[in-house]
């Protein structure tokens, strides 16, 4: 069965994208445009990875990933944060909530569908030791 | 003794000029031999003679005394320090300043640029990462790039995709751009029209620029009122007599702009007053023709900046440059004995001290900076290094706002700043006009700034060694760009630390 990826991303451009990306790569795609809708299809659906934008509405990427971080079953589920922020900072503080890998805007499909190949590919890996 | 002496300008100057000793000795009414001597060092030299001398060399004395290659040196050394620079001496600048004075002063003026370019920036740093309609334009702006970036490689990269996919992604990256380009027009109109140029604001600060381009210093202003006041001298009276007698002519035809002060101000509020209404209505051409300038781009700048260059006009009225100084330096700008010397107010002498710039001849650097009681502030003129506040709040630890805790004295701070360039600020209240029972008092602190290497030039230096680090006070330019983290007069988080991180929370 394929593997399945929520995508949480309020422009709705960059989620169109995005969308036919992944559909292309042969996942099954799932997507929510605000912060507290995306957690709760995480729980319901339980996804092998997230793409999680950082600024959204009702809930930013950092609470998603909070709540996300301390739910029951979502142990394996794989982060993916994209954000228009660049910085350090937000880089850091994303890791330390638990994100598996970090991608800013404006990104490379080839470099982004790579990143998420990789992570869905092996098991799920310590933050901190991420790169990107 | 520095090995530049004045007997070896001499000998250069007289060089340059093609003169030999025994013409230039012969024009002096001295010998030649004598002249040889004082060329060598071998004779003291000063007074009328050197005076003469430098007549002949067409120069003047503070060039053959060396005061301009001091001064040159010690800005050559200030900005040395300013830039972190620890193998300068003063030697090293001293030599530099003889031996190259118009590259001192290129080098100088490049700082000087560079200074303001500096401010601009922490101006745009402090704009572009407090202001939420750029944080909100930069959010937008991005996006469009990554939803172009995206459909444009998904175009280049799928070449199987469908007739309709293809026109809906081409449709998108063209929409897209075109909303990218607005986004970009409306952030060319928030920076370039408010902070690209680092253009003023406000009439005020307008007038702030204005005054800073010409380093508070208006040799025209200066010739004009010194004109004036040399028709005073000629007639029998004291100066203020003759002021308030030109002012009563006045008055019987059409009394100038100026209206008369009230009856509550100090008396040498009323004085100066008195020249304002006097040099507004006497040198009307000579003003106007100063604040004939392009930095002055409204009704409200240029007004205020008439009157501003008529209150420089009646300081220069009122304390004529040569003996100004000259007193200023016999006090050890003293600023409350030249006062009283003058009949000055505290900010009248302090703001005049502040003009002394005239070139070869020019008195201790100070910047000047006012502050009402809620750290208002206004006048802010800068010296080179110290940059002044403008553009977010200053740091509270300036005496020219603790100075507000001490009534009616001078307060004295050996100020270090995070870069550990360190500054004499001298400041005091001010009270503009006298309290009337029910009448709020108008209170303002006023500061001067000098670089600490003229500490031993001016009164307020004394006490405060070099060595001595005790009396120091660790002060920065403002909260947003000062360094010291673990200061307990923080307000507001760094907007850049090291390496370019935010730091993300205030200390208590």
């Amino acid at each position: 069965m394929a593997k399945s990826v929520l995508i949480a991303e309020d422009e709705p451009y960059i989620l169109e994208s995005l969308m036919f990306l992944m559909s292309r790569a042969g996942y099954r795609v799932r997507a929510e445009r605000d912060g507290a809708k995306a957690v709760a299809a995480a729980v319901h659906s339980q996804p092998d990875l997230m793409i999680l934008d950082i600024m959204m509405p009702t809930l930013n990427g950092f609470e998603a990933l909070k709540q996300l971080r301390a739910t029951p079953g979502l142990e394996g589920l794989r982060v993916l944060v994209l954000s228009a922020k660049g910085q350090e900072a937000d880089r850091r503080r994303m890791m330390a909530l638990g994100a598996d890998s970090f991608v800013t805007k404006p990104f490379s499909n080839q470099d982004l569908l790579a990143k998420v190949e990789a992570l869905i590919a092996g098991p799920r890996i310590n933050a901190a030791s991420e790169s990107s | 003794m520095p090995d530049y002496t004045t007997g070896k300008r001499i000998r250069d100057r007289r060089l340059a000029q093609e003169l030999t000793q025994a013409e230039l000795a012969k024009r002096a009414g001295i010998s030649a031999a004598y002249l040889n001597l004082i060329e060598h060092d071998k004779r003291q030299i000063g007074g009328s003679l050197l005076g003469k001398i430098a007549g002949l060399l067409r120069t003047d004395l503070a060039d053959l005394t060396g005061s301009v290659r001091q001064r040159l040196a010690s800005d050559v050394l200030e900005i040395a320090r300013a830039l972190g620079t620890p193998d300068v001496d003063t030697v090293r600048a001293a030599q530099f300043a003889d031996r190259h004075p118009e590259w001192a002063r290129i080098f100088i003026r490049l700082h000087r640029a560079y200074r303001d370019a500096d401010e601009t920036a922490i101006a745009l740093s402090d704009r572009l990462s407090q202001d939420p309609t750029v944080r909100e334009l930069s959010h937008t702006v991005l996006s469009r790039v990554t939803a172009i970036r995206s459909f444009a490689e998904i175009l280049q990269q799928h070449g199987d995709i469908g007739h309709s996919d293809r026109e809906r992604f081409t449709t998108i990256i063209t929409d897209q751009s075109d909303e990218l380009a607005e986004s970009a027009r409306e952030m060319i109109t928030l920076l370039g029209g408010s902070l690209g140029e680092a253009r003023p604001t406000s009439p005020a600060e307008e007038v702030d620029d204005f005054f800073i381009h010409h380093g508070n210093h208006f040799p025209s202003l200066e010739d004009a009122a010194g004109e004036l006041r040399a028709r005073f001298e000629r007639q029998p009276g004291t100066l203020g007599g003759q002021i308030a007698e030109r002012l009563a002519a006045l008055s019987e035809g059409t009394n100038g702009r100026e209206p008369a002060p009230p009856s509550h101000m100090p008396e040498t509020t009323v004085r100066f007053a008195q020249a304002r209404r006097l040099v507004v209505a006497d040198l009307p051409d000579a003003l106007t023709s100063v604040i004939d300038d392009d930095r002055l781009t409204t009704e409200a700048a240029r007004e205020r900046a008439l009157r501003a260059v008529a209150s420089y006009a009646a300081a220069a009225l009122l304390f004529p440059y040569e003996s100004f100084l000259e007193t200023a330096e016999q006090a050890r700008y003293d600023i409350d004995r030249i006062g009283a010397i003058f009949a000055g107010s505290f900010e009248q002498v302090a703001h005049r001290l502040v003009t002394l710039r005239r070139p070869g001849a020019e008195g201790v650097p100070f910047a000047f900076l006012r502050s009402d009681a809620a750290g208002n502030l206004s006048k802010p003129l800068s010296i080179t290094g110290l940059r002044m506040p403008r553009y977010g709040g200053s740091c509270p630890l300036w005496a020219v706002h603790t100075a507000f805790a001490v009534a009616d004295r001078p307060v004295v701070q050996l100020a270090v700043m995070p870069e550990g360039e360190r500054y004499l600020f001298i400041a005091r209240t001010v009270k503009k006009r006298m309290a009337a029972y029910g009448e709020p008092p108008v209170t303002f602190s006023v500061m001067l700034a000098c670089d600490v290497a003229y500490g031993d030039r001016i009164v307020y230096g004394d006490g405060f060694s070099a060595a001595r680090t005790s009396l120091e006070t660790p002060v920065g330019h403002n909260c947003r760009s000062c360094r010291r983290v673990d200061c307990g007069q923080r307000a507001y988080a760094p907007v850049m630390l090291a390496g370019g991180e935010t730091q993300g929370t205030v200390a208590g």
